[in-house]
């Protein structure tokens, strides 16, 4: 199952590799003695016999340590074999190839997709047991040819996981990990629903008496009412009010009962909120509404 | 001792000899070219040493002596196995090869009907060193 994710990953990148640089006659990509992948243009024999002169140089290269990468220059062409992970990728190129364009294609795109097709590969374990039931296009392909091959599957098998590698990219959106995102999106939703809360300035009045609560402010009900009209069943509970030395506070407010202090800009509040925040009547202060 | 004789005669290997893998004139001098050459490479930094070798001679100079059947025949292989690659992809005849290992790196080549193998560093110039020995 795993090289059969690889199969199909690098089987198309390598199709692509000869695409954008024609002059890449062959490629393949092999792993432990067995062909992973390969492009049409190369036959399965050809590099099965590429790996064994491989593995021959490979058995006796213990001078210069495990072997890289072999470069052969020939008359008419050049063939490379790469390290790449744990796999080899043959290059095989006329001499009109230009090397440096081939090894940057080459060496940056294959080793990106051994990567990726291994963060795919444990989504693709947890699909496997939901089997597909749209038949794919009968498609032309060189994966299906390698697993067939490398792998020892009979036909069947073959096209049922070829399928199942056919609907991965489409399944695996929903097993990504992707937590993050879900817990963000009621935040999202909320935020462009209520407006910055306006910031009204008033002027500090005393208020006093047996039974008024420390905590609590009144404000004008002109305030109020343009509070709740913007925020509507959002519960204002309590205000922030900053005194211009920058000390703030938050309390609890009311409307002013008093007509006659209504609609003049001021805010009736405590002795105790008035020594918190370093004020006195007269003094302005701003106040907003703090959104629950 | 006369029946000793006779055995010895009867097992002898008889040597035969192509002419065509006999080195001509103009092999052996490029040979001597080629020796003069990799001795001034062989001071380069990072050149751990080199094999010269053609049909009728060889030069080897290695830093680890003792591992010089090692090299030899790792050479020869990359050189056989090399042509039988670029033989399957129909490219040609091999003219270089350059492996690159974890630990070190080595240049065959093939001039005039000698082959040469250049055992290097990791850090060491390939490219230079391959324009040093061309001719």
């Amino acid at each position: 199952m795993e090289n059969e994710v690889y199969a199909f990953a690098l089987k198309n990148t390598l199709q692509e590799i000869q695409n954008a640089c024609p002059e890449v006659t062959s490629n393949f990509i092999f792993k432990d003695g067995k062909v992973i992948a390969k492009n049409k243009n190369t036959e399965q024999e050809t590099a099965t016999q590429t790996i064994e002169a491989f593995d021959a140089i490979a058995e006796r290269a213990d001078p210069i340590g495990d072997l890289e990468s072999i470069t052969i220059q020939s008359a008419e062409g050049k063939v490379n074999i790469a390290a790449m992970e744990e796999f080899y990728l043959t290059t095989v190129s006329s001499k009109e190839a230009d090397e440096k364009y081939v090894n940057t294609l080459t060496r940056i795109l294959i080793p990106i997709v051994i990567k990726l097709s291994e963060k795919i590969q444990p989504a693709s374990l947890d699909n496997e047991t939901s089997t597909t039931e749209p038949e794919p296009e009968p498609k032309e392909d060189d994966a299906y040819e390698a697993s067939e091959e490398n792998f020892g599957l009979n036909e069947d098998e073959t096209e049922n996981n070829e399928t199942n590698e056919m609907d991965q990219p489409e399944e695996e959106e929903p097993a990504m990990p992707e937590p993050e995102p879900a817990d963000e999106e009621p935040e999202i939703d909320d935020e462009p629903l209520l407006p910055e809360p306006p910031v009204t300035q008033l002027i500090v009045e005393n208020l006093g008496g047996l039974l008024v609560p420390s905590d609590t402010v009144r404000v004008d009900q002109d305030v109020i009412t343009r509070w709740n009209e913007l925020y509507g069943d959002n519960k204002i509970k309590e205000v922030e009010v900053e005194a211009l030395n920058g000390k703030t506070t938050r309390c609890k407010f009311k409307n002013i009962k008093k007509s006659k202090d209504t609609g003049k800009g001021i805010v009736k509040m405590p002795e105790k909120i008035q020594l918190t925040l370093e004020t006195q009547q007269g003094e302005l202060v701003t106040i907003k509404p703090i959104i629950e | 001792m006369a029946k000793k004789k006779s055995s010895q005669q009867e097992n002898a290997t008889p040597i035969i000899v192509d002419e065509e893998e006999i080195a001509t004139p103009e092999e052996d001098q490029t040979f001597k070219d080629l020796n003069e050459k990799l001795a001034k490479i062989r001071k380069n930094k990072g050149v751990i040493g080199y094999i010269l070798r053609n049909t009728t001679s060889a030069t080897i100079d290695l830093k680890e002596p003792e591992k010089m059947v090692e090299y030899a025949i790792f050479s020869s292989q990359v050189l056989d196995s090399s042509q039988e690659i670029s033989d399957l992809f129909e490219t040609g005849d091999v003219e270089n090869v350059l492996i690159e290992g974890k630990e070190n790196k080595v240049l065959c080549m093939k001039i005039d009907g000698n082959k040469i193998s250049i055992f290097m560093e990791k850090g060491a110039d390939a490219a230079d060193i391959q324009k040093q020995i061309s001719p």
